[in-house]
């Protein structure tokens, strides 16, 4: 376990010194610019459009990271045969793994974290409400990208950081259209509706993890709904993360 | 040569707003620019931001309340060709934004030069707003006024009062209101509760700008009939039609200025003895 934190810890740092948190100066200039001229622009429509930025910005700077990071903490360990030596070491293959996942996940969640103390400042430094809604909305956020990870590491335990990228793209946009899949009979009556359900639930549904929009108009997501997107947000991302470790484990270094 | 290029850069840096002083300065600092909408339809639209139709929709939002007031301000024809586009593909990104819907529909609907003068446009993107948000009293509530107000439906647009009073929170005169409509429909004083309501509710800026107008506009009209009853009045007293407004001071009939709430003077037609706005005031609407 203490191996397994070790490597975590070692992530975050090495994520820092990789200049990711930088996002964060370009997200408190947004706010800021954001929260003095939406007043003026907006027809008081500016605390909707405000939390609609800071959510965005959370969620696309969130997944950009989970991306590009998350397709290299493994590959680019092979590439650069750093891997071989840390093996050589007491530290097994499910260790490092994980262990890199869960560094990463803290610099996601601290990341998350600072965006939305931004956020919340933004919004009380323009004269609005505290809206602890909020939190209602980040928290599937946050969950999205930790399943977004999971699968940039699921594909770069096979192949190149660049074509890592691309797939968990794909992955992410494909989830994003989870409804359109599901009603792709409604577009294209020929589709038999068991090829069109198997897609969907084959599909991880990244809309499960949005609700920013809700959020926006100052609703909270209800206890019972976040807990059942809990569930399946850490079932896809337990699966996910067993099929990048067999698929790991089943790596030939020699 | 790292001093060298710093230097370069110091002296080019002041270059920049310099040369872009010169272009404003030859081209005007605003330059009306050509508006165009590479997508028509919200659907679309909508398709190209999965998870991002919220800020998607601020983004066509602002967009719609800059291209409206750049028109307004600057365009020659004013014919708010974009407005409903860009209204629609607003409220299909995010359907529960009710500003969009009555700001549009205000402008679709009042005549040029405020707005598109397309009130049928404007009680269409009403209805869709409604329909999208079946328990708001308020869109409800517009859509009855435009009925009235744009197309003198006083049948319609009591009926549809009557649904919106049916709404939970909905305002207790919406039922008062729709049988007064029914009572003396064309009446000038519903439109003043309307108006008024809109003023009411409207927050700062310029859909109440847009109803304190409507509201003036409909005091120069009362105050043009009222000296028009004076000038019958004396008329009556003296057995000849007054020649000029200020007949009426004299006689002491009138003690105000014979302006309109614009500031503007009333005309005066001594052959009709008729009281009218001028066309050049800021209060002359076409009836």
């Amino acid at each position: 376990m203490s191996r397994l934190v070790a490597v975590a810890a070692n992530t975050f740092r090495e994520t820092v010194r990789e200049r990711v948190l930088y996002n964060l100066v370009f997200f408190a200039v947004l706010m800021t610019l954001s929260g003095l001229l939406l007043g003026q622009l907006s027809i008081r429509q500016d605390e909707k459009i405000l939390k609609d930025i800071g959510l965005a910005a959370m969620d696309l700077f969130g997944t950009m990271i989970a991306v590009f990071i998350g397709t290299g903490l493994v590959s680019k360990e092979i590439e650069r045969r750093s891997l071989y030596p840390l093996l050589a070491k007491p530290l097994t293959r499910g260790e490092f793994f994980l262990g890199k996942f869960a560094g990463l996940a803290f610099t996601l969640l601290v990341n998350i974290a600072v965006m939305t103390a931004g956020l919340v400042l933004t919004l009380l430094a323009t004269g609005r409400g505290l809206s602890p809604e909020l939190v209602t909305a980040v928290y599937p956020i946050l969950l999205g990208l930790l399943l977004v990870v999971a699968f940039a590491m699921l594909f770069s335990t096979q192949t190149s950081a660049a074509l890592a990228a691309v797939f968990t793209v794909g992955v992410v946009v494909a989830g994003r259209f989870a409804d359109v899949v599901r009603n792709m009979r409604e577009v294209a009556p020929g589709v038999p509706p068991w090829l069109a359900e198997t897609v969907y639930t084959i599909l991880p549904n990244f809309r499960n993890f949005d609700f920013k929009d809700r959020v926006a108009y100052g609703e909270a997501v209800p206890a019972g709904v976040l807990a059942w997107v809990t569930v399946y947000g850490v079932v896809w991302i337990a699966i996910v993360l067993v099929l990048g470790l067999l698929s790991f484990r089943s790596r030939d270094f020699q | 040569m790292r001093r060298g290029l710093a230097l370069l850069l110091v002296l080019l840096a002041p270059a920049v707003p310099w040369s872009q002083a010169q272009i404003d300065r030859r081209a005007g600092a605003f330059r009306a620019q050509e508006e165009i909408l590479y997508l028509w339809s919200g659907a679309h639209v909508k398709r190209l931001f999965p998870g991002f139709e919220g800020l998607a929709a601020d983004v066509y939002w602002l967009r719609t309340v800059q291209y409206f007031g750049g028109q307004r301000l600057f365009a020659a024809n004013k014919r708010f060709e974009l407005l409903r586009p860009l209204v629609e593909i607003t409220t299909t990104l995010d359907p529960r934004l009710e500003m969009a819907y009555r700001y549009g529909a205000i402008f679709l609907s009042e005549p040029s030069p405020l707005g598109a003068g397309r009130p049928r446009e404007g009680i269409e993107v009403l209805e869709a707003g409604a329909r999208n948000n079946p328990g708001s009293w308020r869109l409800r509530q517009d859509l009855g006024f435009f009925h009235y107000i744009y197309l003198r439906e006083a049948e319609r647009a009591a009926a549809i009062l009557n649904e919106a009073a049916d709404l939970p929170g909905a305002a207790f005169w919406l039922r008062m209101l729709a049988a007064d409509l029914l009572a003396k429909g064309g009446a000038r004083a519903n439109s003043r509760r309307m108006w008024q309501q809109m003023f009411d509710q409207a927050e700062a800026g310029i859909l109440k700008e847009n109803a304190r107008l409507r509201l003036q506009i409909l005091d120069s009209r009362d105050l043009a009939e009222r000296l028009e009853g004076l000038v019958a009045e004396l008329e009556r007293r003296t057995g000849r039609r007054p020649a000029r407004l200020e007949e009426l001071r004299e006689a002491g009939l009138w003690g105000g200025p014979f302006v309109d709430a614009g500031g503007a003077p009333f005309g005066y037609d001594a052959r009709e003895g008729r009281v009218f706005i001028e066309r050049t005031s800021p209060m002359w609407r076409p009836d």
